[in-house]
């Protein structure tokens, strides 16, 4: 439904993208997280056509994503999305489904239908008068008011009291389930963690990885490895209120180095506790920057996992499935 | 274009903004609409005359200033019977060439009053001279005039005379008996009248058969008042005041989508963004014609005064919406839609002023609307030549904003002058877009031009025309290289020699085409105000084909030339191109100057 290749986006000198090559299937919820200034937003607005290329491509429902006649296909929600506050929800909501040639009754029923599902009750009162969470609401109504078959969020619940946020990401995972492809970026890893069938992790332009949740843990996540022993050995704490000592490593040799520490000292392994890594971490790991993702991955690759530091380093763009 | 689509954003422009008006301020906006309207007439027929009638005239139906008198509301005529000053029932008295006012502060004030109007009915006669060399001569005339008659009443203990003349004058001697009796020199042909003052006597030229007194009259161009349409202009004025509030209201429309990103979604929604610009106009161009329309109806213009300020309306709309495109605040914006209103009141009412003393005055639309309202008729010519230029200026400018209405220029801090290239970019794609770009940029160089002329024309005559040829040259190759610039910069281009040749040629070629073709239109249009023009194509047929070719083709090449200069500078960097137009620029000076030399 949506294919991206090798794009790239200048503002005079600064390069905002380069090289970003993905692709999202129809149906499919596809989050683009990073740090502020990693060109999320960029992308994003390169596949509402509101920005042009400078180099490669976006397609978009099978039109170039500057194609106006996609745009038809098109829902986009922008982060900040100011509305014409003089107008209200009714009148706004016509208005842009006017703009989309949409049959007047069949707006009247889908405009009433959309924002019973959000639960907006208020619907001829201004919307200068409305609560930041009603207005985004609209919003949303506003970007499903052409029935689009691909919706771009940027930052759907950005700035929205935990309850609104919740309510607004559940949605975005319902129209997920009604057929819609949807690409959105998000802070909140935990949202983006919930509902993404797959992730691209931007970094200063670049996507530094992507693939879905558990494939990120396993390729780029540090499994911690907790390692109790009866007697303490080197590196070890002891475990309060208990007769054990507890030593973190991060691989399975080191596991096995402690064991024998321990069996030296004349004491024995007492138990063994793995930690799976946070998407946060994973997150954090790249984002500190493309250089230290790789000395981390090419730490694993020293410490015997070298399967997981080839998949990072070699994946080219394009290479996505 | 889809005209549904227009309509629609047109109506939500409507209805969105008057969600934000209340009725109360409606009201007071009609109000006050229908008081301006009102009042249009009446200032223009000089106000409420309360002093109608003020002074009386004696002076009988034959005399020869009996017409000017009667045109003048000010006075009332009444029989010239003798000792009508003298019994208080009249302030002034015409009979027998002789002129007699009473010796009072009113009878001073009749007689001033009476020579102003003496004058003005002697203009009136001069406007109405079919010849108008022999109306407004070239040459300086002195006339002088003697004094034919003065004398005073004294109704407030005596007077010097009428003659006191002053160094106005020569003729003034008509002496008084200063006793309070009505008495009167007659030491002349004419009627006398006292001065009232050093100003001497009445320094008008007799047209009417004689002259009121002494005094020295240049007769020269300078000494004569040139018609002066002033109450047509005071109601152009009234249809020109509106736009001014469309244009403040039209701006922050504008201004307001790009502020807060609020426009975002509507550049993402399946209309085109000139449907955007079209739809967002209508509204504004429709409330214009409408109050036109209002106060043609008030004020007794026809259909042309209303297509005129129309026109003038699409002007003043364009060149807010292009400054609310560039406007990065409602602060820069006001200061870009006061400049706008200044400047184009500027051009719409300096040419008017003179609607009755060359058909150039048609450069403004509004010289339609004073014709249209002193019953003066114009050609389709004329027409074509008030008209054309505005709305096609217009036009230029709604698609050079039109250009920049996309996200990356409307919702970010970029620089002015980066927004210019990209309104021009905006348009380029291949040569002939070049071409024409190019050729659409002629009406802004000759504003530019004629802008240099008024400020470079008082200084020294050598120095003056120096400096005028290097702006000349400066602004014609900023304009020809400028798309080309933009181009490069856009990417619009490959940056190779044999394409910056290319984009030269055509460039070049945009410019000489639409030089000529301003130039054919001038002499179609308005035959008789450019000699210079027929001089050139005379030039041309007497000097033999050969000559007229060469005089034909020179400035073809010169664009050529220069422009591929700029622009083989613009295919490696901003100070390759600066490099570039510096040179270009001065190849053009040089064939100024030889052109001037050897030709001129």
């Amino acid at each position: 439904m949506i294919e991206v290749r090798d794009l790239r986006k200048e503002y005079g000198g600064f390069v905002a993208v380069e090289g970003s090559t993905f692709s999202v299937d129809e149906g499919e919820v596809f989050g683009v997280i990073g740090p502020n200034g990693a060109g999320k937003t960029t992308t994003l607005k390169t596949l509402a056509g509101l920005l042009e290329p400078t180099d490669g491509h976006a397609e978009v429902a099978g039109f170039d994503a500057s194609d106006p006649r996609m745009r038809q296909r098109l829902g986009f929600l922008p982060e900040e999305s100011p509305l014409y506050e003089e107008m209200t929800p009714l009148s706004y909501l016509h208005f842009f489904a006017d703009l989309y040639d949409v049959d007047r009754a069949v707006a009247e029923t889908r405009i009433h239908d959309t924002l019973d599902r959000l639960d907006l009750e208020y619907r001829e009162r201004p919307l200068g008068d409305m609560s930041k969470g009603m207005k985004r609401k609209v919003a949303i109504a506003r970007s499903l008011v052409n029935d689009p078959d691909v919706l771009v969020y940027d930052e759907p619940a950005s700035g929205l009291d935990p309850l609104t946020t919740n309510y607004i990401i559940d949605f975005t995972r319902e129209l997920a389930d009604d057929g819609k492809t949807v690409v959105f970026s998000a802070h909140n890893l935990y949202h983006v963690e919930s509902i993404c069938d797959r992730i691209a992790i931007m970094n200063e332009g670049r996507i530094v990885a992507r693939g879905s949740v558990a494939e990120l843990r396993e390729r780029y996540g540090r499994t911690a490895y907790h390692v109790y022993t009866s007697v303490p050995v080197e590196g070890s704490e002891p475990v309060e209120g208990r007769d054990r000592h507890e030593r973190t490593v991060e691989s399975m040799d080191a596991v096995e180095a402690t064991r024998e520490a321990a069996e030296a000292a004349g004491g024995r392994l007492v138990d063994i506790r793995t930690e799976d890594p946070s998407l946060e971490r994973v997150f954090l790991d790249l984002a500190e920057g493309e250089s230290d993702a790789e000395r981390a991955v090419a730490r694993r690759a020293e410490e015997g996992d070298a399967g997981a530091g080839d998949a990072a380093r070699a994946e080219p763009p394009g290479a996505d499935e | 274009m889809r005209p549904r689509k227009v309509l629609r954003i047109a109506r939500w422009e409507v209805t969105k903004n008057a969600g934000g008006i209340d009725r109360r301020t409606v009201a007071v906006a009609v109000v006050g609409l229908l008081f301006a309207v009102a009042l249009a007439p009446v200032v223009a027929g000089g106000g409420f005359a309360l002093e109608d009638g003020i002074y009386r005239v004696g002076v009988a139906e034959d005399n020869v200033y009996h017409p000017a008198v009667a045109s003048d509301p000010t006075f009332r005529v009444v029989d010239p019977e003798p000792g009508l000053v003298a019994a208080g029932e009249a302030e002034v008295l015409i009979a027998d060439d002789r002129l007699v006012a009473a010796d009072s502060e009113k009878g001073r004030a009749a007689v001033a009053e009476l020579r102003t109007t003496v004058q003005r009915f002697n203009d009136a006669r001069l406007r109405n001279e079919s010849n108008a060399s022999a109306a407004y001569p070239v040459f300086p005339v002195s006339l002088e005039y003697a004094e034919r008659g003065t004398g005073t009443v004294g109704g407030d203990g005596g007077t010097d005379g009428g003659a006191d003349g002053g160094g106005g004058g020569d003729g003034g001697d008509g002496g008084s008996d200063g006793g309070g009796g009505a008495t009167a020199t007659d030491d002349g042909d004419g009627p006398g009248v006292p001065s009232g003052g050093g100003g001497g006597q009445f320094g008008v030229p007799g047209l009417t058969g004689g002259v009121f007194g002494g005094g020295t009259s240049g007769g020269s161009p300078s000494d004569l008042a040139p018609p002066f349409p002033f109450g047509s202009l005071v109601l152009a004025f009234v249809f020109v005041i509106p736009l001014n509030f469309v244009i403040q209201a039209y701006g922050s429309s504008v201004l307001g989508e790009r502020l807060n990103r609020r426009g975002e979604l509507l550049l993402v929604s399946p209309v085109a963004p000139r449907e955007i610009v079209a739809g967002k106009t209508l509204p504004y161009f429709a409330g214009a014609a409408a109050v036109t329309g209002v106060i043609a109806l008030a004020v007794g213009g026809g259909a042309l005064s209303v297509v005129a300020v129309s026109a003038l309306a699409l002007l003043f709309l364009s060149a807010a919406f292009v400054g609310a495109m560039f406007a990065r605040s409602f602060k820069e914006l006001t200061f870009v839609t006061v400049a706008i209103s200044v400047l184009l009141m500027t051009f719409a009412f300096v040419p008017a002023i003179f609607t009755d003393v060359g058909s150039v005055a048609l450069i403004s639309p509004l010289t339609l609307v004073v014709r249209d309202l002193t019953g003066t008729g114009v050609g389709a010519g004329g027409l074509a030549f008030a008209l054309l230029p505005t709305t096609l200026t217009a036009l230029l400018l709604f698609a050079l904003g039109t250009g920049v209405y996309r996200e990356e220029d409307m919702f970010t801090q970029r620089p002015v002058h980066l927004k210019a290239l990209d309104a021009l970019a905006a348009r380029i794609g291949g040569t002939r877009s070049l071409t024409l770009v190019v050729a659409a940029l002629i009406p802004f160089v000759f504003v530019a031009e004629l802008l240099a002329v008024a400020l470079l024309f008082a200084l020294p005559g050598g120095l003056s025309l120096v400096l005028l040829l290097t702006a000349v040259a400066v602004i014609e190759e900023l304009a020809k290289s400028l798309p080309v610039y933009a181009g490069f910069l856009h990417g619009r281009y490959e940056r190779t020699v044999r394409v910056a040749l290319v984009a030269g040629a055509f460039a070049g070629l945009g410019f000489f085409l639409a030089e000529k073709l301003t130039l054919i239109v001038q002499l179609v249009g308005l035959p008789e105000q450019v000699p210079a023009g027929s001089a050139t194509f005379q030039t041309g047929a007497t000097a033999g084909p050969l000559v007229a070719g060469v005089l034909l083709l020179a400035p073809l090449a010169l664009h050529v030339v220069t422009t591929s200069l700029s622009a083989l500078g613009a295919t490696r960097s901003r100070d390759g191109y600066a490099l570039g137009l510096t040179a270009a620029i001065l190849v053009h000076i040089v064939y100024n100057l030889s052109v001037v030399v050897f030709l001129v």
